[in-house]
């Protein structure tokens, strides 16, 4: 396999300098992102880059050192300043908590691809773009259209001194849309698809799948209507929420929450702590009945599906919560035996610059058995919210408030005029212990996300919550505007 | 690598390209940091990297690549990558010719070799610093001791050459009691002056101070916001003064240059050379960078621009472009509010029912014109009455717009850097007037 001597040379030498366990993880990134901008093709650009990241555990303590360096000189020195700086971190360690994987693997994975995307010539990937921006402009009140695509792919070769040699090559893709219409000191905006645009594992058939220029009058003529719709009423109402927004939902209130870092305290200066407490583990009502939330990491098209996480763990499918009940979080392989139970497999790098560490990957909420109009047939007086627009949730992860671009007031099961500026918010177990119906299978897709933060240095993760549009009963809407 | 170095593999590349325009940057890092949490250190790391990126232009088209490879081979491949790219983009009848460079002077404090040298071990001390008040009170911790050097040099067909040396140090922790937390943070570009014991001493008293949190009604609220969750709500401000921003109407005050917003305590300035957070003198195009007054005693002045924007609004470049390309347009990253002239202390004084609040959490947009946000306090959150602080409270979620907040405000006479964003930000204290709380949470 590539980079194997370097990676025998590195394990050597921190064998040699201490460390009871080291891995290394030689990742060769490439990434292209093209975007348009008002007719103009703002971003054209290409970046590859190659480095390697080594771990090193010394008396229980672990040490993280990184370079582009790929010289014997420079592998030698990356693998001495990480088992210096595990040593550093057993210096200060009012306890141990590292060990080494119990298990092994020597494999490969692959993206499965219908098409690779270098093989779609650049001129007609940027004709495409320009295409669908120009269709956004339906209005003149369109003051910035704004049209992309993201290719990524990462090779990465895993090796561990307990004889992991894992080859992974993994491709991403990504493309979205943007209107911003302006009038009347007012600014609305319309995204597809979803907020962020459609990011899925696989090749260029995500773009083709994102279907932009099909899709681009409308979300322009949305926006611009926007601009005269009513503002959204303020108080308490049966809310529906649309498929992206419900992954947004299960992304802020169960993804970050079930991460087991997350609840031992490790995030709590950055990105927060975790209401639901090792206490709360097979007892807590997380949510109603039919709330049944899983991660599984082979999904197809999932963004986080790979073959094995970056600590050599197998990919597999586990539950957090389940019928209702919390039943796990998403644990790395140190997390996991403090609680007694094994790796899930959900420890991401960002790239070869960066530690492995607990990530959200593919966590799913589950479909339910309700047409995706039934969902609207038992509500008197209701709103139909689309596509995230603003999300803040607070350090425990349960007093949220979301924003969304678009909404629909809903009157006997009846969908009616268009709405701007809807919020809601609410508090976690009672919000998705509210919840009354789930879209079924055919409503269900894959929602990617691929920039989502954390840890200290920052990461961005690429992470897919699977859902269905869903209802809620009694939900605070409107507490975003003064009234 | 050293700036003559850089500057060195940087002209390397420029002469292998055969375009009308080219520029070409270099720059790389040495990051460290050690992060710590329950006694433990969870993620103790050290990446050094580099990247070498090309712009290049031919016939009013661009293409942009990067690599982090420095052999022939690879900087051959690198450049005719751009060109191809270019020779497939579409023209820009806007794209303007790659700027001048002029004489730069870089803050002499920014670079400290002490901070740049720094290694675990010193890292270590400094955690163990921070350690000790917090475990005499029997509470835990977490947080993070960083350190990192970073060089950039840019050097384009039209004759400019930049280079930039800068280091950063930094802690912040969040200690935590049975029923309440506290936080405190630190950040320098000398690692000398994160001092562990008096940042580990600060968060313990808040901790403390805020032991058994009252539950308090949201609504209508006075404010003193101290300057981490000043900062953090003022910065989702700071884009609105991109030349971009105004351009194309979403700013709050595009088609209004020159409108009063803010009381007559609001002076903002863009200002690299500013002590407390001195940067680069000159932009990623290369253009020399102007300290800018943004906002003059309430009244919006100016906003930043690049080599693009400046063209194509008929006004001066202010050297403000970040990387090429990005869909952000020129941005205010040197961010400086001027102090006001009562103390902290007196701003508590004259308060007789209302919150002090030492950070936000979480801050969102919620309406781009208005600039209205939503987020949550954090991390010691205290009542105020009588001009006294009596307790801690339970977190509040608030939505408020950051223009109508600067509207009613008053600042303190003291200054600091909040935080380590992707640009500085050094702001007072705040006492804000009607202060706009919506819910509450339980802790």
């Amino acid at each position: 396999m590539e980079f194997s001597s370097l990676a025998r040379r590195a394990l050597d030498t921190a064998s040699i300098r201490g460390a009871g366990y080291a891995d290394i993880r030689f990742e060769v990134v490439r990434s292209e992102r093209i975007e348009v901008r008002n007719g103009i093709v703002a971003t054209l650009a290409d970046a590859s880059s190659t480095g390697f990241g080594i771990r090193a555990l010394v008396d229980g303590a672990w040490g993280f050192a990184a370079s582009a360096d790929l010289t014997d000189a420079g592998i030698d020195a990356t693998a001495a300043l990480a088992v210096t700086i595990a040593q550093a971190s057993a210096s200060i360690a009012r306890r141990r908590f590292g060990e080494a994987p119990a298990q092994a693997y020597v494999d490969r994975f692959a993206t499965p691809l219908a098409t690779d995307p270098g093989t779609i010539p650049l001129g007609a990937r940027v004709a495409g773009l320009l295409e669908a921006e120009k269709l956004l402009h339906a209005d003149p009140s369109i003051a910035v259209g704004r049209a992309w695509i993201d290719l990524w792919r990462s090779r990465k070769y895993f090796f561990s001194t307990i004889g992991s040699a894992i080859e992974q090559d993994i491709v991403q893709t990504g493309a979205g849309l943007m209107a911003m219409a302006v009038a009347g000191g007012d600014v609305q905006v319309r995204k597809f698809p979803g907020d962020i645009g459609l990011y899925k594992s696989g090749g260029w058939e995500v773009v083709e799948e994102a279907a932009l220029a099909q899709n681009a009058a409308r979300i322009g003529e949305e926006a611009a209507a926007l601009l005269r719709a009513p503002q959204c009423p303020s108080g308490t109402f049966d809310v529906i929420l649309g498929g992206s927004q419900v992954s947004l939902q299960i992304h802020e209130s169960c993804g970050h929450p079930a991460e087991l870092d997350r609840v031992l305290g490790w995030e709590a200066n950055f990105s927060g702590t975790s209401f639901l407490e090792l206490s709360q583990l097979d007892a807590l009502k997380y949510g109603s009945d039919i709330v049944t939330i899983v991660i599984d990491n082979t999904l197809p098209s999932g963004m986080a599906t790979c073959g094995y996480d970056d600590e050599g763990t197998k990919s597999g499918v586990s539950d957090i919560v389940r019928d209702g009940i919390l039943r796990g979080y998403e644990m790395s392989n140190d997390t996991a035996r403090a609680i007694g139970r094994e790796s899930n497999a959900c420890v991401r790098a960002q790239s070869w610059e960066y530690v492995p560490m607990i990530r959200m990957c593919n966590l799913n909420l589950l479909p339910g058995t309700t047409p995706f109009e039934g969902l609207f047939e038992d509500v008197r007086d209701g709103i139909y919210m689309e596509t995230n627009r603003s999300w803040s949730i607070d350090d425990r992860r349960l007093n949220f408030q979301f924003g969304c671009e678009i909404a629909w007031e809903v009157k006997n099961g009846k969908r009616g005029r268009m709405l701007k500026n809807p919020t809601y918010a609410g508090m976690t177990p009672q919000f998705w212990n509210s919840c009354d119906a789930i879209g079924d299978a055919a409503s269900w897709y894959p929602w990617g996300t691929p920039n989502c933060g954390k840890g200290e240095p920052m990461q961005t993760g690429r992470t897919t919550q699977a859902a269905s549009p869903a209802r809620f009963r009694n939900v605070t809407v409107g507490v975003g505007y003064r009234e | 690598m050293n700036s003559a170095q850089r500057e060195a593999l940087a002209q390397r590349v420029l002469a292998r390209s055969k375009a009308e325009q080219t520029e070409v940057s270099v720059s790389v890092s040495d990051a460290s940091l050690t992060r710590f949490a329950r006694g433990i250190s969870n993620q103790n790391v050290s990446t050094a990297d580099r990247t070498i990126a090309v712009r290049a232009i031919v016939d009013g088209k661009t293409g942009v690549a990067a690599t982090s490879s420095i052999d022939d081979a690879s900087l051959d491949a690198l450049v005719a990558r751009a060109l191809e790219i270019a020779s497939l983009a579409p023209s820009d009848p806007d794209i303007q010719p790659l700027p001048e460079s002029g004489p730069v002077q870089t803050p002499p404090t920014a670079y400290v070799a002490q901070t740049a040298e720094a290694g675990p071990a010193l890292r270590a001390e400094i955690c163990a610093a921070i350690f000790e008040p917090v475990e005499t009170a029997d509470y835990w911790c977490a947080g993070y001791v960083s350190t990192s050097s970073t060089g950039l040099t840019v050097v384009n067909s039209s004759g400019a050459i930049a280079s930039f040396d800068g280091t950063d140090a930094g802690a912040n922790v969040k200690v935590t009691a049975p029923d309440s937390t506290g936080f405190a943070e630190r950040y320098a570009a000398n690692i000398a002056q994160i001092d562990g014991t008096s940042i580990g001493t600060l968060a313990t008293e808040k901790a403390r101070a805020s032991a058994q949190p009252r539950a308090v009604e949201p609504g209508e609220w006075t404010v003193i916001l101290e300057p981490a969750a000043f900062g953090e709500l003022f910065g989702y401000l700071t884009s609105h003064f991109s030349a971009q921003s105004f351009n194309d109407g979403s700013s709050f005050f595009a088609g209004n240059l020159g409108g009063r917003y803010f009381s007559n305590d609001i002076t903002i300035f863009d200002d690299f050379a500013h002590p407390l957070a001195p940067g680069m003198p000159f932009d990623y195009e290369g253009a020399v960078k102007r300290r800018v007054t943004l906002v003059d005693r309430g009244t919006v002045m100016n906003y930043v621009t690049d080599s693009y924007y400046a063209k194509k609004l008929g006004v001066a470049n202010t050297g403000h472009a970040l990387p090429a390309p990005n869909a952000y347009g020129p941005q205010a990253t040197n961010v400086v509010m001027a102090p006001g002239s009562a103390t902290t202390k007196e701003l508590i004084a004259s308060t007789e029912r209302g919150l002090l609040i030492t950070r936000f959490w979480y801050i969102r947009t919620v309406d781009q014109k208005k600039a209205i946000v939503t987020g949550m306090t954090r991390d010691g959150t205290f009542l105020i009455e009588d001009g006294h602080i009596t307790g801690g409270v339970k977190n509040l979620r608030f939505n408020q717009s950051i223009i109508d907040a600067l509207a009613h405000a008053t600042l303190s006479s003291d200054q600091h850097r909040t935080a380590q964003y992707s640009y500085s930000l050094v702001v007072p204290s705040a006492k804000i007037e009607g202060f706009r709380f919506t819910s509450s949470t339980q802790f």
